[in-house]
């Protein structure tokens, strides 16, 4: 019992600290536009590379864009398509997943049988595939995620509710005359709901990986949208002039993925 | 030669510094079981954890302990660690839950033999055969854990508990949750390791196998001694006021309930009712009637399909065929009492909102809780704790306070007081008695033959499948057979 709080109390500070991250991120990506307002696209060729100034405090990249106005730009796009699938992917896993436990039988083993085969395509196929068919990248994006991502929040609830709705507990509520309404709100929301803060940062680290990676190879937004994967490939070339600028979208990723990884509680024991 | 287990004044505090504990001196011979009795929550278990250096985390035991030549400091349970599976051997409660899912029977013995004691794979997995085969599970090497009885599992992991060459044996609730038959087996089983020379500790409630191992027996109440002594005396002439009560508790000590009127209104009936799960037959041809103000006992070896009769006579399932009609047309006047009273409540939802949902679920009057809280002798505050955070009697008693809110006309009692310490479950059987004489029919599920000879007015037997059908005996019929 102890020994599970003192776990507990340790995982929530790391939590707390995961927040605090992606809260950070995630007002450096709203805020700085107004801080130090330009254009992620406006170009000077004559500032190409250059270094810090007033205008630009994070410098310029190689077609003399303002750096921190690409950073707020290429963070606000990931953190919006993977936001918007994650809390899309939620919904549907969860709805399908507590339809799956509570129904059984053909429905069952449907749900169960789509979500392995979707399980069975690699994720960043599925969001290749859904963006040749949806030309709105972000669009596509967001649908391609959220197709990934909700079995995920499916086996999860499935799991859950399976075993809880075979649970003395529930039985008693039925016999009690509680609806199917009460069954949710009272024995499996509040079950389920422990477990989405985890899947839903781990959903959100995988979409903002995934957005990342796409552009990296090239296949994923195009120039000249920011995207951090796409920033990262444009300034390889200038890796030996500015350093500092190609390193700005990689750690901009690697504070967004820490902070939703801690968020999401690590590795439980 | 098993090495005496001496431990002096041994004692456990909170974080707080709290007192949970108060000192205490044992000594293990061998040959000579040691008894820690009480009821739940009294602290006994705290005794054994602090010797085996296994405390929760937060909890600081003092004391010295002497094994053999051997000094350690209860404080310092870090260097218990190396005395584990060698020297002290822990047989867990609950053999399902400390038994690996995943690993089949002679897996788990054969593990203790290679990396306690070091063998290579196969003289490993020999010993682990051999040591099965000598608690007659010979047959069941093969088997996983959910393919095993409580019993069988208890004995598998009295065999991996045992397999590091540990002679100093300590149980932590042993029988908790075994049907009789199965009681038996593990105290022959503990006998026997007492007659090979083994030393002995068990930590129990249960009145009927502290009896038979003898020894010595402490009684603990609160963190505190009560009384102390040799078995035999203690059970004779109990000299505290507290060792009395809990002896008294015992059901062979109770006195048997009033006959029920005859010819009362009929309540429920059965009529040759077939049950079957998994393809297995498990009730065949089954007809009962139960009249208003009856308690009926159902007993039977575990898996022998009496939850799923439960299951049907409240119409949570069909029956395979046969007919149930229950008499009673009002909604929920049918209710269910649990064996496991934590699980038996939303885990999550403090219970007092638990009964306020269900008071505005049949808009009852919620003036009606409160002198039944009285009755059933529940403080108010229990109502903001959480399941997980009240003990099992007051969960049962809470759990029965809430189907009393609905007046059933039915109770069926799964094992109610199965993980109920003695004191406790003499109340909660004193309540269904109650509940009897206002009119309402008991079904009374239990694998111990005494509390059900004491309590019903009739029972019945089920066998479990093989055609072998249930049979209607008289409750004197019953009595007689288990002398």
């Amino acid at each position: 019992m102890t020994d599970r709080l003192s776990r507990t109390t340790g995982r929530r500070g790391s939590r707390r600290v995961g927040a605090l991250l992606v809260l950070a991120v995630v007002l450096f990506a709203w805020l700085a536009p107004w801080l130090a307002p330009g254009d992620p696209y406006g170009q000077s060729l004559l500032k190409a590379l250059g270094a810090p100034d007033a205008a630009a405090p994070f410098g310029y990249d190689h077609l003399g864009r303002s750096m921190i106005q690409r950073l707020a730009a290429a963070l606000q796009l990931s953190l919006l398509i993977a936001g918007v699938a994650v809390v899309a992917a939620a919904c549907l896993g969860v709805a399908l997943g507590v339809l799956a436990a509570a129904r059984g039988g053909w429905v069952d083993r449907a749900l169960v049988l789509v979500s392995d085969s979707l399980l069975a395509l690699p994720g960043l196929l599925l969001v290749l595939i859904l963006s040749a068919l949806i030309p709105p990248r972000p669009l596509a994006f967001g649908a391609g995620l959220t197709l990934v991502l909700w079995i995920e929040f499916f086996r999860l609830t499935r799991a859950t509710c399976r075993s809880l709705l075979a649970s003395p507990g529930v039985q008693a509520s039925r016999l009690l005359g509680f609806g199917r309404l009460y069954l949710f709100r009272r024995h499996l929301w509040p079950e389920i709901a422990q477990l989405l803060l985890t899947t839903a940062a781990f959903g959100a680290a995988t979409g903002v990986m995934t957005i990342a990676a796409l552009g990296f190879v090239s296949v994923g937004m195009q120039a000249p949208t920011p995207e951090l994967g796409l920033m990262m490939v444009e300034l390889m070339p200038y890796w030996r002039e500015a350093p500092l600028t190609l390193l700005q979208p990689v750690i901009a990723i690697f504070l967004t993925l820490l902070g939703l990884n801690l968020m999401a509680g690590g590795r439980q024991a | 030669m098993t090495p005496r287990l001496e431990a002096d004044d041994i004692s456990v505090f909170d974080s707080d510094g709290a007192r949970l504990l108060e000192p205490v001196s044992i000594r293990l011979e061998p040959g000579r079981p040691l008894v820690v009795l009480g009821e739940t929550g009294s602290g006994k278990s705290l005794l054994s954890q602090a010797l085996t250096g296994a405390l929760p985390r937060g909890l600081k035991a003092r004391g010295r302990i002497c094994l053999g030549d051997t000094v350690l400091d209860a404080a310092r349970p870090a260097d218990h660690r190396r005395l584990w599976g060698r020297e002290i051997a822990v047989l867990p409660q609950e053999p399902w839950l400390s038994l690996d899912p995943l690993m089949r029977a002679q897996q788990q013995v054969s593990e203790s033999h290679s990396l306690v004691r070091g063998l290579g794979r196969l003289r490993a997995e020999q010993a682990a055969n051999r040591d099965l085969a000598a608690l007659g599970l010979a047959g069941a090497a093969r088997r996983y854990p959910h393919q095993l009885s409580g019993g069988m599992a208890q004995r598998v992991a009295f065999a991996a508990a045992r397999a590091g060459g540990a002679r100093i044996l300590i149980a932590d609730e042993p029988t908790k949750g075994l049907d009789a038959e199965r009681r038996d087996e593990v105290a022959a089983l503990l006998l026997q390791e007492v007659a090979a020379g083994g030393s002995l500790m068990v930590v129990t409630h249960d009145l009927d196998l502290a009896q038979r191992l003898g020894g010595e027996v402490l009684v603990i109440r609160q963190g505190a001694l009560v009384e102390r002594g040799r078995s035999a005396v203690i059970f004779e002439l109990p000299h505290q006021d507290y060792t009395r009560r809990l002896l008294a508790a015992d059901p062979r000590r109770w006195a048997t309930t009033s006959p029920a009127q005859t010819g009362t209104e009929t309540l429920l009936e059965v009529q040759d009712l077939s049950l079957s799960r998994g393809g297995r037959s498990l009730i065949e041809g089954l007809s009962l009637r139960v009249g208003a103000g009856e308690i009926v006992g159902i007993t039977g070896p575990s898996g022998c399909g009496k939850s799923s009769l439960g299951d049907v006579l409240l119409g949570l399932h069909g029956p395979d065929s046969g007919r149930v009609e229950r008499s009673v047309a009002r909604p929920h006047a049918y209710q269910k009492l649990f064996q496991d009273p934590p699980s038996a409540f939303p885990r999550t939802l403090p219970l007092g909102t638990a009964l306020r949902d269900l008071v505005r679920r049949h808009r009852l009057d919620a003036a009606r809780v409160a002198p039944l809280m009285q009755r059933l002798r529940l403080r108010p505050d229990l109502l903001e704790r959480r399941p997980g955070e009240v003990s099992g009697g007051e969960l049962q008693r809470l759990a029965l306070l809430r189907v009393m809110l609905l007046e059933p006309v039915f109770l069926f009692a799964d094992e109610p007081t199965s993980r109920l310490d003695p004191i406790t479950q003499q109340e909660v059987i004193g309540l269904l008695r109650e509940l009897a004489c206002q009119g309402c029919a008991v079904l009374i599920v239990s694998h111990d033959p005494e509390l059900i000879a004491r309590t019903v007015h009739r029972s019945i037997a089920l066998t479990g499948g093989n055609g072998a059908g249930p049979d209607d005996r008289s409750h004197a019929g019953l009595a007689a057979a288990f002398g």
